[in-house]
């Protein structure tokens, strides 16, 4: 019949699609160089080495050249290519990292030369909130404890959907994406305070974003930024 | 995602439904359906009814749809889709051009429905039936990486539903209308639903189109104790609600056979997928 051919050529005309296709994600982040391991002090005549990481355009670490300088070297000399600096009399001077890119991004940290060596290891803050249709608000403290470990801690005024199905969290330099970003868990709790121990060899300033995200759906259901 | 192949049963169902159905067969007679069924998804309703966005899903399926007159009172009715595929689109890097995560598929036979439909009353001014319909859960409810991609929901429907219908003249071209309400009673610690909903249709040029509108309003009873969070896997879980629209041509290329098109979607709902579905396929209806 006539008809046969055209009725087989539509379904397997909507076999195709069923095809598995593309979806672009907008993951684009602005680089970033940032500095590890500031310092709230150095003790005058005492060395302290600094570390620099950069961040590409999706926020993932980079290897980098970076150079290294100070704004009173009669105060805080630094090594140019290693970044070890050395208290010489005591004063401020600042600090600035730059890297070895096109754009020349550079970011600076500032040094109080006293009688002893204090590590910048403060807590930081910061609130969550939606960037979707789902619930999603509360704040957050990130701070070290006794172990050196630190813990991630929400307030009693956090509050998430518990409509969504997949709800994980995560530590991030780009709230538009998971890739790279650390896994905290799944979302158990969904009011209320509650906490998370984070693995011993994560740093303070290792992440800039607490990003709650669905794994099902791969969106982006909200987050907040982790102040420093 | 569990209940997600679900909503997609009754969405699919919104596309299936034959002309009149809510008059019985009579013994022998007959009404057989090849289709072929899509949707694809990159939105959702939510839990508060806004509409936001997910990766990109795919449902498909191959489906047989038929109803046979066992006597004059008794129908039978099946629908089997025999082959079914969830997929799910790659992502890439809008950045940096990478592959962030591999798409994935599923496929396999989906969940399949099982009827009975008793004629109550037939008169040359109305029709009533009422039928019970059985979704089987012979469909994958937890397959993929992380679970979510189903071609079944894993739980058995029983779906009590009462039609009433009336056939009418517009302009002297012959129609139909019908209203129907049903309850699904479900298992697995789905709660349990209420599904209503009204059918018209218009037959053209010489009785050999059919031009079909329909609505369908599901409302959740919201005592089912399953959840987000107990339901391992599942993109969508329970206490699904919508209002979805379906519109539909048949054609008759001959006295039996005909081809068909259908559409339909959720106007509005909570926690279901917000994009249109397509089926197409091929009827012999033996009067």
């Amino acid at each position: 019949m006539k008809f046969k051919p055209i009725v087989l050529s539509l379904l397997f005309s909507l076999l195709l699609f069923a095809c598995i296709g593309e979806d672009i994600i907008a993951d684009f982040v602005s680089p970033e160089i940032r500095i590890e391991n500031p310092l709230q002090s150095l003790g005058l005549n005492e060395s302290h080495q600094f570390e620099a990481r950069y961040l590409n355009n999706i926020g993932q670490p980079e290897n980098v050249a970076i150079t290294w300088s100070s704004s009173d070297g009669s105060v805080v000399a630094i090594d140019e290519n290693t970044g070890l600096a050395t208290a010489l009399q005591e004063g401020q001077a600042i600090i600035r990292a730059t890297a070895v890119t096109t754009d020349s991004l550079s970011t600076t940290t500032t040094v109080e030369v006293t009688t002893e060596t204090i590590v910048e290891n403060m807590a930081r803050n910061g609130s969550i909130s939606s960037t979707s249709s789902y619930t999603l608000v509360g704040d957050f403290i990130l701070e070290p404890i006794s172990t050196g470990s630190l813990v991630l801690s929400f307030s009693e005024n956090y509050v998430a959907s518990t409509s969504l199905p997949g709800l994980y969290v995560y530590l991030t330099n780009n709230p538009n994406s998971i890739n790279g970003a650390f896994e905290i868990g799944k979302v158990a709790i969904f009011k209320g305070a509650h906490s998370y121990m984070l693995p011993g060899n994560t740093g303070i300033t290792d992440f800039r974003y607490v990003l709650y995200w669905c794994k099902p759906f791969s969106v982006k259901v909200g987050g907040g930024n982790i102040n420093e | 995602m569990q209940k997600s192949a679900l909503t997609l049963l009754i969405l699919i169902s919104l596309t299936l439904t034959t002309l009149n159905a809510q008059w019985v067969k009579t013994k022998g007679k007959g009404y057989y359906k090849l289709s072929a069924w899509s949707l694809v998804s990159d939105q959702h309703y939510t839990d508060t009814g806004n509409i936001d966005p997910n990766v990109t899903r795919g449902y498909f399926n191959l489906n047989f749809y038929g109803e046979y007159g066992i006597t004059d009172k008794w129908d039978i009715i099946a629908y089997i889709p025999f082959y079914s595929r969830t997929y799910q689109n790659k992502q890439i890097s809008g950045t940096t051009g990478a592959v962030l995560q591999e798409g994935e598929s599923l496929n396999g036979i989906g969940d399949t429905d099982i009827s009975f439909r008793y004629g109550l009353l037939k008169t040359s001014k109305l029709a009533l039936s009422a039928s019970l319909k059985l979704g089987l859960p012979i469909g994958n409810n937890s397959g993929g990486s992380d679970g979510s991609f189903q071609t079944g929901d894993g739980e058995f429907n029983q779906l009590l539903q009462v039609d009433l219908g009336i056939p009418f003249k517009f302009n002297m071209v012959p129609g139909f209308a019908k209203t129907y309400l049903g309850f699904n009673n479900r298992t697995m610690d789905f709660s349990d639903e209420l599904h209503f909903g009204a059918e018209a249709g218009l037959n053209f040029y010489k009785n050999k189109i059919w031009l079909i509108g329909r609505i369908l309003v599901v409302e959740s009873l919201q005592n089912g104790s399953l959840s987000n969070q107990t339901n391992q896997g599942s993109i969508f879980a329970n206490n699904v609600e919508y209002v979805s629209v379906g519109a539909e041509l048949a054609y008759y290329l001959t006295r039996k056979l005909g081809i068909s098109f259908a559409y339909g979607g959720a106007l509005s709902g909570r926690i279901i997928y917000a994009n249109p579905t397509y089926s197409g396929g091929i009827f012999l209806d033996i009067k």
